[in-house]
């Protein structure tokens, strides 16, 4: 199998470049059987990477002990869970995981469009098999999976030989969300490759139109999607399994994900102003470019042990690989934007400072500006370095201090943009939309201040949460009332149906108010507790209304790890709570130990029980560091939000979908209005 | 209970709460100044966040830093000491003097830059709109296709 999936991997790479070569010879030829050959070739690279990729989960399945990958990734105990999330835990196979997720964006696209934009497509198509290419580049010769272990034999040739067993899973990836939050993430680096092909390839066929947005604004809320859920259960991950207490460190590896998060959010808010008033074309191209160079940039960071982090790969040679790629890319943009750049003319208008296009631009600005400010934090340590001789560490304190404020700015303008009306904004409206919202928010701040929250980020947090909800709540309150009174039913139904007729409007409140509820959830922090207590069976740790009884401490023998587990009796204003089970597991296969925290989570705080190890004193007394983090349940429940949200601003709008079957009926066809039928084309591109 | 047990009692009570204060104060002041300094087992995390299990270095740092906090040395002394053994990457943030200044200010930097770009990109967008303003009237003659278009960009401009 793993020759099955090395010969795929190199008849992959080859088919990738036909589709490349070949779809340049095409564009410039226009020679049309050229042209499909390019996309079959496109297709088969696909079909082809899918089937290295179950070779390898093969491999693991069947405990395939000769191949090196496989060898250091797995155990004959470990769970088949995790032999699925071993594919993706190394360098070799994350990088084919990459070409896996690659694929199957690339093939969905190849299929949807195969007889649609034909002026288009195949410049699309050159620009994904050229990513597709650098990727089975080191897929084939840098860093392959399918790799043996070989020793000289006797007569002095290489022979394979098989271990007994694998090193076993790293433990920190033996986790439920370790099985989803990377091809979550992954999913999200990936999916952007798609707006990037059609931004590239838009600018490089000098495609008419806002035609290449309206095609790729799903793509767009799909990998944006995928690279928020992605970043939300890493946070998660770290919460529930490294056990400092935290979900965002700020590490170079999570400000990675973070980057390309930022301009892609940048990017689907700018993007309304071309598809609305034709303006930013340039800007929004670019957006795209970056975004997508980001995505490289941090798998770059990831694994070339430039910066140092604890879910980084091991160091290796593969970071100049990407930056050669990088450059390449920033080459080949650069020269399509300064061939084509007029062809990004733009209607370029402001009727008025308080308009929505200027609360995009603001919104685009701290987008950036927070984007920029982690970057160079990120890098600073590697400057420094160079600079003087010696690194200099940026770590949380850091980024808190300059991304805090950012982040209240932004927040603020979640409240304020969407309201603000195209073009012009009259005082009469700002005072209907902004009057009372703005009250509500001041009084939850009295309130608070009154209950003696101190803390200014804190309570300014809340205010602005309050007023934002208060805005997205109004907006829903007024077109629900204005339906109700036409249909006469419920308000929540009326919501529901104002909801489903303009998705994308009202899909992108229901994500800006998770945005708020993950914002309450941050604000918690700033009143986090913790105690640290070495506690002999029978003894009580105390943290805020909680009492923590050690009743015990077992020993239980797990088939890949042993388990090493405190029993703790919870008490809440001394009524029994509940009972806590925070563990440790030691690893027999590679001689590491991992930590199980125990949580007891409800909407007003976590109780957060670790069992940090034994006494460095005595080696015999337990170690318990219980934290008490008030409001993190909200933030989980804002990521469920924002992914709802999305998931309603993909939907088509109802209006539209019931004008299009009525428009397909013969008998309602010619009643129509000649000059009302490129409306209904309209809102078909539109929802 | 005698007056006497009494007194004990009440002399065992303070005794025990000025022992407890000042030890309560230096856990705080550990916590405090351990969150200015990195773990330095290479987890990139903050000293007093460092969790990870069986990790030496953190357990010494701490244990470093109690010490020197009993023996009533100041925080300027200690970091000192901790660069001087661990260089400057020990800093949980860079310190505001010297080269580390630049990664301070750049944030500043970035946010002052945007916001006149920002500024200016209005002001000329606002400029070039009042140049090409159209007139007010709208002529009596429209052709229907000038109509169709016009109803289109309407449609487009107030959708959300």
């Amino acid at each position: 199998m793993d020759v099955f999936g090395s010969f795929a991997l190199l008849l992959a790479f080859v088919c990738a470049a036909y589709a490349l070569v070949g779809g340049i010879v095409a564009i410039r030829t226009r020679h049309a059987l050229l042209v499909k050959s390019a996309r079959q070739a496109g297709i088969a690279t696909c079909a082809l990477i899918f089937l290295a990729t179950f070779s390898l989960v093969y491999l693991f399945f069947s405990d395939s002990y000769w191949v090196a990958y496989v060898v250091t990734q797995s155990n004959r105990s470990l769970p088949t869970f995790y032999k699925i999330a071993a594919l993706w835990s190394g360098q070799a196979g994350s990088l084919l995981f990459w070409s896996f997720l690659l694929s199957i964006y690339v093939f969905s696209v190849l299929l949807t469009y195969r007889n649609k934009n034909g002026e288009l497509m195949p410049y699309v198509g050159v620009v994904m098999a050229g990513v597709q290419i650098f990727f089975l580049t080191l897929n084939n010769f840098v860093a392959s999976p399918f790799k043996v272990l070989a020793a000289p034999g006797a007569n002095g040739a290489l022979d394979i030989f098989t271990r007994a067993d694998g090193n076993g899973l790293n433990p920190l990836l033996q986790y439920p969300e370790m099985v989803i939050h990377p091809p979550n993430l992954y999913s999200g680096y990936t999916g952007f490759t798609i707006p990037f092909a059609f931004a590239l390839g838009a600018l490089l066929a000098r495609y008419p139109g806002e035609k290449w947005i309206h095609l790729t604004r799903r793509w767009t809320m799909i990998a944006w999607c995928f690279q928020t859920v992605g970043i939300l259960l890493g946070a998660h991950w770290a919460y529930a399994v490294l056990g400092w207490g935290g979900y965002w460190g700020w590490d170079p590896v999570e400000n990675a994900s973070l980057l390309p998060w930022l301009t892609g959010t940048a990017f689907l808010h700018s993007v309304m102003m071309q598809e609305k008033r034709g303006m930013m074309k340039v800007w929004n191209v670019w957006l795209v470019f970056v975004t997508f160079m980001l995505c490289i940039l941090g798998t770059m960071l990831t694994r070339s042990g430039v910066v140092s982090s604890v879910h980084a790969f091991a160091q290796s040679s593969i970071g100049n690989w990407f930056l050669g790629f990088l450059i390449l890319i920033l080459v080949v943009c650069l020269a399509a934007y300064a061939k084509n750049r007029d062809y990004l003319k733009s209607e370029n208008q402001l009727d008025s400072m308080i308009s929505r296009e200027s609360s995009f631009l603001f919104n685009n600005l701290i987008l950036l500006v927070s984007c920029v400010a982690v970057l160079s934090g990120t890098l600073f340590p590697v400057f420094s370095e160079w600079l003087s001789g010696s690194r200099i560490s940026v770590g949380k304190p850091f980024f808190d201090k300059v991304n805090i404020p950012l982040g209240l700015i932004l927040l603020f303008l979640t409240g304020v943009g969407p309201l603000l009306a195209w073009r012009k904004t009259s005082t009469d409206s700002l005072k209907r939309n902004f009057g009372w919202p703005l009250v509500t928010g001041l009084m939850t701040g009295a309130i608070f201040f009154a209950l003696g929250l101190r803390e200014f980020y804190s309570l300014l947090c809340l205010i602005l949460c309050v007023f934002v909800a208060s805005t997205i709540g109004m907006e829903f309150f007024r077109g629900a009332k204005v339906i109700r009174a036409r249909s006469g039913a419920s308000l929540m139904t009326s919501a529901v149906d104002l909801t489903m007729r303009n998705t994308r409007r009202y899909g992108g409140y229901i994500v800006h108010m998770g945005m708020v509820l993950i914002f309450v959830g941050l604000s918690g922090a700033a009143f986090n507790k913790d105690v640290q207590k070495e506690m002999r069976p029978g003894s009580v740790a105390k943290i805020g209304r909680y009492d923590l009884l050690l009743q015990s401490v077992d020993s239980k023998p797990e088939p890949n790890y042993t388990s090493e587990r405190l029993i703790v009796e919870v008490t809440k204003n001394s009524k029994p709570l509940m009972m806590l089970y925070p563990e440790r597991r030691f690893f027999p296969a590679n001689q590491e130990s991992g930590t199980m925290v125990a949580i007891y989570s409800t909407l007003r705080e976590d109780l957060y029980v670790v069992y940090a190890g034994r006494s460095p004193d005595n080696n015999e007394v337990p170690v318990v560091h219980a934290y008490l983090n008030p409001l993190v349940k909200w933030i989980w429940l804002g990521g469920v939000v924002v992914v709802l949200g999305t998931i309603v601003t993909l939907l088509p709008n109802r209006r539209a979908v019931l004008a299009l079957s009525g428009a397909q009926q013969p008998a309602v066809a010619p009643s129509l209005s000649p000059s009302l039928q490129p409306q209904v084309t309209l809102r078909e591109g539109h929802d | 209970m005698t007056s006497r047990r009494l007194s004990a009692f009440f002399q065992l009570t303070c005794l025990a709460a000025l022992l407890a204060l000042p030890a309560a104060a230096q856990v705080d002041r550990a916590k405090q100044i351990g969150g200015k300094f990195m773990c330095m087992c290479g987890c990139n995390q903050v000293l007093t966040q460092c969790n990870h299990v069986g990790c030496t270095v953190s357990t010494a740092m701490l244990k470093e830093l109690d010490q020197r906090l009993a023996r009533g040395e100041s925080e300027n002394v200690i970091t000192q000491a901790f660069v001087q053994k661990f260089g400057t990457q020990v800093y949980a943030e860079p310190p505001k003097s010297g080269l580390s200044l630049v990664a301070w200010s750049l944030p500043t930097v970035y946010l002052i830059v945007g916001t006149a770009l920002v500024i200016f990109v209005i002001w000329r967008w606002r400029a070039r709109q009042h140049l090409q303003a159209a007139p007010v009237d709208a002529p009596a003659g429209m052709s229907p296709d000038t109509l169709d278009d016009v109803r289109r960009r309407v449609a487009r401009e107030t959708e959300d």
